[in-house]
């Protein structure tokens, strides 16, 4: 089995997969909401830190918790909770972005049994020259939390071992994201998204194997597809790897992406400046940032720019979670920087299920727009 | 026998003077949207024949049915034509079809070959959705936008108030411009909601005339946002079944401050008739390859 196959798997079965790590490790495993939540520091506990995500499948379980207007995202990350697929969570974290994914916390909390739960407080401004300081406020509780639940000491060894093997992960995976600047890419955009996703619910001791392999395998991967043209995918959680997979069979290479389950959940790595706790609160402070954090959007923009030009995109599929109001407010800004950078993009609003055909007739359309001869 | 007052007239028509046997390329567009089909046959670069008719419950059979229809009368036979291309929302499953195109690169083609190289924007008002393009001299699509979910605004959401207050649907956008006063428009922007609020209006006391007008009104306004999300440049042309409702049309272009400029033969066929004009377009280019 490669790596590719190795992190689909994973992915179909991910609950699985977070069982028997338990059980090989006799260890304890916690969930984690939002890309803000410090991984390296979940790790350093010796816990499986993984990611809860939705299933993409139509529920009404949240209905009585979450109001309808909640994004779609939140909703089904915490219909997974109410359902009971997340029952062999030992604990559950997240660090304050938006309200909505703060609404399935604070649900998660409440109505999902959950041996350990813990609350980081973030200043909605990051960029704020206290935040540093406080958020290293705010991991020392996480810590001691944790070491109270575990009985085991988060040593500062601990934390640079979890750091070492999270920015090792990061270089990995851009070493992988380099392969598609090629003209015909070795890899597809679904399958890059498959590798993000498996590294945010893998142990990464066995993710950075992976990878190690995959990159070994990449020089000589030929697919046997139509790459057709390039595309950025931008927004916020995005891993609904199906609607991908569609969307790349319509004639099209999604070559670069700029999302949370994509390059602005892993691009930054920790520097190692002062302590490991300032140093991890660092990279989250200066982080790819998330609109939910920062009302300035020309930090996100330059680097959306930049990655664009860099691997030579054709258009750009701009997709929010519907009801989403920070990257909403980013959107209008976004599409006139494309514009005047000759990139064309295509919005679309996503919910928990997407109405594949209405969506397939708008990306086909935006390939023929896209096409300098139709004919 | 009950009135099926939401039936809108099902037309075709063919050219008596043309004669396909001399042609160069017959080819065919065939568009099967979700609430209508359309099947235009086009002899060399002239359009020979064409109907409009509803869609049924499947794509291959709504497709044939419109095939048919175009072909009545014309002793042309499904084999005379020698490229067919789908379109519309069962675009995907036109057997006959050899290739498969969107409804909105398809419409501004239409649009532009009925208009002329001068039609820059294109509303299209389907039966399930609305669109507005814009395109090139060519009709090259250069940007479009779709509204979302919703069948209020689209030709769905006039079949249900149609039959609601039993008014043939071919007599909507007249009676509602018989009214004294413009009354506000519908508030709601769901066709069920839109339902119950005229329900209201007619317990109320509002006359058919005045609901009707409320209803194109806010129909109008609706598609009005989303025209001036992607821009308005002249020439501004309407295509679909609801350009044929001159209560929503002239209110479109009351609140445009704009002049729809008008299609013949039909502005319904200008997805089938894109294409088909693709389709001529991939015959001549397969014939130029061998």
């Amino acid at each position: 089995m490669g790596a590719i196959e190795k992190f689909q798997e994973v992915l179909a079965t991910r609950h699985q997969y977070a069982q028997d790590w338990k059980k090989k490790h006799n260890g304890k495993v916690i969930g984690w909401l939002c890309s803000y939540s410090p991984v390296e520091i979940m790790y350093a506990s010796g816990m499986l830190p993984v990611r809860i995500l939705g299933s993409h499948e139509v529920q009404d379980v949240t209905d009585r918790y979450l109001f309808p207007t909640v994004c779609p995202f939140s909703r089904d990350a915490l219909a997974q909770g109410l359902k009971g697929r997340y029952n062999y969570l030992d604990g559950i974290t997240m660090a304050r972005t938006c309200s909505h994914v703060q609404g399935t916390y604070d649900n998660w909390k409440n109505y999902v049994p959950t041996p350990f739960k813990y609350y980081i407080w973030q200043p909605n401004h990051v960029q704020s020259p206290r935040a540093i300081p406080l958020m290293v406020r705010e991991y020392k509780g996480f810590i001691a939390a944790l070491e109270k639940f575990t009985g085991k000491k988060i040593t500062d060894e601990a934390l640079n071992k979890a750091i070492e093997l999270y920015n090792k992960n990061r270089r990995l995976m851009k070493q992988v994201y380099e392969f598609r600047k090629q003209e015909v890419p070795p890899i597809t955009g679904a399958e890059c998204m498959e590798m993000v996703v498996a590294s945010q619910l893998m142990d990464l001791a066995e993710h950075n194997k992976l990878l190690e392999e995959l990159l070994k395998e990449l020089p000589n991967r030929k697919l046997d597809r139509n790459h057709g043209l390039r595309l950025m995918m931008i927004g916020s959680e995005m891993d609904d790897i199906v609607f991908v997979r569609m969307m790349e069979e319509l004639g099209c290479t999604v070559v670069i992406d700029e999302h949370c389950t994509g390059s602005r959940y892993f691009w930054d790595e920790v520097k190692l400046e002062k302590d490991p706790l300032t140093d991890i609160a660092a990279r989250y402070v200066n982080r790819w940032v998330c609109p939910a954090v920062s009302a300035e959007f020309k930090p996100r923009f330059d680097r959306v720019l930049e990655h664009a030009k860099n691997w030579k995109v054709q258009g750009a599929l701009v997709y929010q979670q519907k009801f989403c109001d920070p990257h909403e407010f980013d959107i209008p800004h976004l599409i006139k920087m494309f514009k005047e950078n000759n990139i064309p993009t295509l919005v679309l609003e996503f919910d928990v299920t997407i109405p594949f055909g209405q969506f397939r007739t708008r990306i086909e359309a935006f390939l023929e727009m896209l096409e300098l001869e139709l004919v | 026998m009950t009135t099926e007052f939401y039936r809108w007239t099902e037309n075709s028509w063919h050219s008596p003077d043309i004669d396909w046997h001399k042609a160069q390329t017959v080819t065919c567009g065939i568009d099967v949207g979700s609430v209508s089909s359309q099947a235009v046959i086009m002899v060399d670069d002239k359009i020979y024949a064409f109907c409009n008719t509803r869609t049924g419950s499947n794509s291959p059979d709504s497709a044939k049915k419109a095939l048919s229809i175009s072909l009545n009368d014309t002793g042309m036979k499904q084999e005379d034509i020698q490229y067919i291309v789908g379109t519309g929302y069962g675009r995907v499953n036109i057997p006959m079809a050899g290739k498969a195109i969107t409804e909105i690169a398809c419409h501004a083609r239409g649009a532009n070959y009925m208009g002329g190289p001068r039609v820059k924007t294109i509303l299209d008002m389907g039966g399930q959705d609305l669109k507005g393009i814009h395109c090139d001299e060519r009709g090259k699509v250069t940007q479009f936008l779709m509204n979302d979910k919703c069948a209020a605004g689209t030709g769905r959401g006039m079949e249900v108030m149609a039959e609601l207050l039993q008014v043939p649907i071919v007599d909507v956008g007249k009676m509602s411009l018989d009214v004294k006063e413009e009354p506000e428009p519908v508030s709601s922007t769901c066709v069920i909601f839109a339902k119950s609020e005229a329900i209201g209006l007619l317990r109320s006391g509002w006359t058919k005339n005045q609901v009707l007008a409320a209803y194109c009104s806010a129909m109008a306004h609706r598609v009005v946002g989303l025209l001036e999300r992607i821009g308005i440049e002249k020439e501004f042309v309407i295509t679909g079944g609801i350009a044929k409702n001159i209560g929503v049309v002239s209110r479109i272009e009351k609140e445009l401050k704009i002049k729809a400029m008008p299609l013949s033969p039909d502005p319904q066929i200008a997805g089938g008739l894109g294409a088909a004009l693709f389709a001529r377009d991939l015959l001549l280019k397969s014939r130029k390859a061998a």
